[in-house]
């Protein structure tokens, strides 16, 4: 039964689940059992919730028999990033050492969402200390050690959601929920070669959930496929009166291709700076959809994006964790840089950061302008493979690689989906983004399923898990 | 929105970033390394130099904030 059900997508276990020819409960030992087991090579998990997790999977079991299904999430095992606030005794350590016995009572918005639809909760999966928020260079930055990817236990599974993209890659959970800020849901997909979700800023309730950046965090799904994301967006969608950022719009996955070629746009230079087998990659991929719609060059105009989003970012993560840094508290975090680094913030002049958000309206309009021709712009969604655990983590954040697609895409707060596209020379995955205009995640998602019908990168995994 | 300026001289970014690390001396310097206040030098230039280049645009008197503030009133 475990190698059935063991990297078997969402959809197909909510299937077989509906049918009641697998057990809810059996189901979550698989992976409750394999969380244990595997989640310590990977450095991926926190904590695993068992008591909590045994719990909804009988009372998903019983309702099904009784009849009460509640949809494709009832049942399904996940994992949720530990910046998410649990109940019951479970700990919330965003990652750091000075939190790593913390506890809130209440759940997190998004954990309330999931439960409502059936999904069963088994783990609390590690992330980059704060969200990588205090200037981290070095994979080594979490009191749970650094994500190890389980394509290479000598690469990086981040970052920040290190743990939900190592969990999914190596089958300890269905599905995860991670967070981003700047990248933090398209890196740990792309390095670890599975589907990752960026919904729209707004999309998604953050109440419960740790605050980097109120104006640019967003919580999202990671999958096996696009289509999986889709189905975990729609649970936990929706406007929340706890988070004013959230907004009425329902979301509904749609499976089905809207009928008609797909017009996609690829940001003129795109790869530069990126590793020769991440362009070749990249050409392949879009000789892929060329099969399914067109693709031409477009430009954006020159404006200092990574800059926008970077002063943003600085500047109100200094704020969100202005008590441990004006405290010194960020001395008990576990990358040694991130120890003074955030310091340097206080240059950050209350103009230039007022400057950027108003360069930030420019750069939504301008990244609409673009896009709304469009179904998608793609780009690779890594520039490269994974960082090796004892290197250095490139970062357009810290400004040591540039991101335009990242920078506008959270700096506009718009949708993008990231999928394998196949591998580097190191056995690592590389990732193709599909980034759509604000609320167009159902386009988004059309297009990689479609991508996703015509490759099979998605239905590899490390050889040594199957 | 007019063309993009000119990001000024490396001395003005310089001295900016001198300025900006004395402060930051001045707060926290005691409880810094010498590697340490390296270190944010090194990020005090990167946020120095991207201050510069978001000045170097020039907006318009109209051209507000991408987020809108909302008065607030407690529903009854």
């Amino acid at each position: 039964m475990a190698e059935q059900v063991v990297f078997a997508s969402v959809r197909r276990l909510g299937e077989v689940i509906r049918a009641r020819r697998l057990s809810p409960v059996t189901l979550a030992e698989t992976f409750l059992e394999r969380l244990e087991r595997l989640g310590p090579r990977y450095n991926a998990v926190v904590t695993v919730t068992r008591a909590r997790a045994l719990e909804q999977a009988r009372r998903a079991e019983a309702e099904i028999a009784a009849g009460r299904y509640r949809g494709p999430l009832h049942g399904i095992p996940y994992g949720a990033k530990d910046l998410l606030a649990t109940s019951g005794g479970i700990p919330t350590t965003w990652g750091a050492a000075p939190f790593k016995d913390r506890v809130f009572d209440f759940d997190a918005t998004a954990i309330v969402k999931l439960e409502a639809a059936g999904a069963v909760l088994c783990a609390k999966l590690a992330m980059v200390e704060l969200a990588g928020g205090m200037g981290y260079r070095q994979p080594n930055a979490a009191f749970t050690g650094p994500g190890v990817n389980p394509w290479s236990l000598d690469a990086w599974s981040g970052g920040s959601s290190s743990g939900s993209g190592s969990a999914v890659a190596a089958g300890l959970v269905p599905f995860a929920i991670g967070s981003e800020t700047w990248g933090s849901i398209l890196s740990p997909a792309g390095n670890c070669g599975v589907a990752g979700l960026r919904p729209t800023y707004g999309r998604v309730s953050r109440h419960g959930a740790m605050a980097l950046c109120w104006t640019l965090d967003k919580l999202g799904p990671l999958a096996l496929t696009a289509d999986d994301c889709g189905l975990v967006l729609e649970a936990i969608a929706g406007r929340d009166p706890a988070d004013p950022t959230t907004v009425d719009r329902p979301f509904r996955h749609e499976a089905a291709a809207p009928g008609r070629p797909f017009r996609f746009g690829a940001l003129r230079g795109v790869t530069e700076g990126a590793e020769e087998a991440v362009r070749e990659n990249f050409e392949r991929s879009l000789a892929v959809l060329r099969q399914i719609g067109t693709v031409e060059e477009v430009v954006l105009p020159d404006l200092p994006y990574d800059d926008i989003t970077r002063t943003i970012l600085f500047a109100e993560a200094a704020s969100a964790f202005e008590d441990m840094i004006e405290s010194g508290a960020i001395r008990g975090l576990t990358a040694p840089e991130d120890h003074y680094t955030a310091y340097a913030r206080d240059a950050i002049l209350a103009k230039d950061y007022v400057k950027a958000l108003r360069l930030r309206g420019v750069m939504a309009r301008e990244a609409d302008r673009v896009l709304a021709p469009l179904d998608a712009l793609v780009a690779p969604g890594r520039a490269g493979e994974a960082a090796r655990l004892d290197g250095e983590v490139r970062s357009a954040i810290r400004g040591t690689a540039r991101d335009v697609m990242g920078a506008v895409g959270n700096g506009a707060g718009l949708p993008a989906v990231a999928v394998p596209n196949g591998f580097g020379p190191r056995g690592l995955p590389t990732s193709l983004q599909f980034m759509g205009r604000a609320w167009e995640e159902s386009t988004v998602l059309a297009a990689a399923r479609a991508y996703q019908a015509r490759t099979d990168w998605h239905e590899r995994h490390p050889a040594d898990l199957i | 929105m007019s063309e993009p300026e000119t990001i000024r001289a490396p001395e003005a970014i310089r001295r900016e970033v001198e300025t900006m690390l004395a402060l930051v001396r001045e707060r926290y310097g005691s409880r810094l390394s010498p590697d340490e206040l390296a270190g944010v030098r090194t990020a005090i230039e990167g946020i120095v130099q991207a201050a510069h280049a978001l000045r170097a645009v020039r907006l318009g008197n109209g051209e507000e904030p991408g987020q809108a503030f909302a008065a607030y009133r407690a529903e009854p």
